[in-house]
């Protein structure tokens, strides 16, 4: 109650020269790619590293001063790309991509760290962009944790189905289990329907 | 140091009664929860979780994460409060509870499937 109040009155009486924009969702969605996508479209820069090895970001990646612009409007942001969260992480995971005993263990303790980092980041940013893989059954309780507690927070949400270039992609499964929220589909890697969600956070923020 | 995991035979499945549960702060429930998952049962609370208490649990969960236990696999039904009951709970400080909770190690515990309404699980017996 008193943090909706606290926001409220920012809102009211403080206009934030910068937004932070987190992207979050469970590992291998997409938000690297995504954030990728968005830091070249208005730096001319890339953020991070993607990569079909789960919990690839283990650490918060930060790109400051990003002046996204869509339909006339332009907003100032940092741009968060947040390790992916999840209720495991197994070594054995890693070994599986090929990674060795040592490394393995080594990466594993540092996406646990990375986990908790996310989770902590949920109460310091200000516009959220939830990625889900199209692909895959949108009803987890990392998604719905996710979002239940930004909702709490009244922090602007944007549900992000990404992979849409793929043949079993369901984005509309995503907008049926979450009906609630502002909703988009994309293709990060294939740069598609991007100016929709431009649109989207500009609106939303 | 990581425990040695002892043979089991089978999967211990614990359940937990509202009235149980009530006495207790959620950092005990959460420790309670903690110990047994990680003595490989599986939980039953007949009470739901709000986002806040998820969060802690999933945060709990990686920092006790080592190479034995790889975190937790959960579920549940969640309490669907009216307006008017959110409006009160956020004056009186006291959510309605009302639900379920499954939770057990991600070693012990498979989701199959989840909706808003059901729920499938796998137990694995290693």
């Amino acid at each position: 109650m008193f943090k909706k109040l606290k926001r409220l009155f920012a809102n009211l009486f403080g206009k934030k020269d910068e937004i932070k924009l987190g992207i979050y969702g469970p590992p291998n969605t997409g938000k690297t790619t995504l954030a990728n996508r968005i830091s070249e479209e208005f730096t001319g820069e890339e953020m991070g590293t993607a990569s079909e090895v789960p919990h690839e970001t283990r650490v918060v990646q930060k790109k400051e001063k990003v002046r996204l612009q869509s339909n006339g409007k332009e907003i100032s942001m940092n741009l968060l790309d947040m390790p992916g969260i999840s209720t495991k992480v197994d070594y054995k995971e890693f070994v599986e991509h090929g990674i060795n005993e040592d490394e393995a263990k080594v990466r594993s303790k540092e996406a646990t760290k990375g986990v908790v980092e996310a989770i902590k980041w949920l109460d310091k940013v200000d516009a959220v962009l939830v990625v889900f893989d199209s692909t895959e059954d949108p009803y987890t309780q990392v998604n719905v944790t996710i979002l239940g507690n930004l909702e709490a927070k009244d922090i602007p949400i944007i549900l992000v189905a990404n992979k849409t270039d793929l043949d079993d992609a369901e984005p509309e499964s995503i907008k049926d289990a979450f009906p609630q929220y502002n909703f988009t589909k994309i293709s990060a890697k294939e740069k598609e329907n991007m100016e929709d969600l431009y649109k989207k956070v500009v609106e939303s923020v | 140091m990581a425990k040695k995991k002892k043979k089991k035979d089978g999967v211990k499945i614990e359940f937990l009664s509202k009235l149980r549960l009530q006495e207790k702060a959620f950092e005990e429930k959460l420790d309670l929860i903690m110990d047994s998952v990680k003595d490989e049962n599986i939980l039953v609370l007949e009470e739901a979780l709000n986002a806040e208490e998820k969060a802690q649990l999933i945060e709990k969960s990686m920092e006790e994460c080592d190479e034995d236990f790889p975190g937790v696999e959960f579920s549940g039904f969640d309490s669907r409060e009216n307006w008017f009951e959110r409006i009160l709970a956020s004056i009186t400080g006291k959510e309605k509870k009302d639900g379920l909770l499954i939770v057990g190690s991600s070693d012990v515990m498979e989701k199959v499937k989840e909706d808003k309404d059901a729920i499938s699980m796998i137990a694995k017996l290693e």
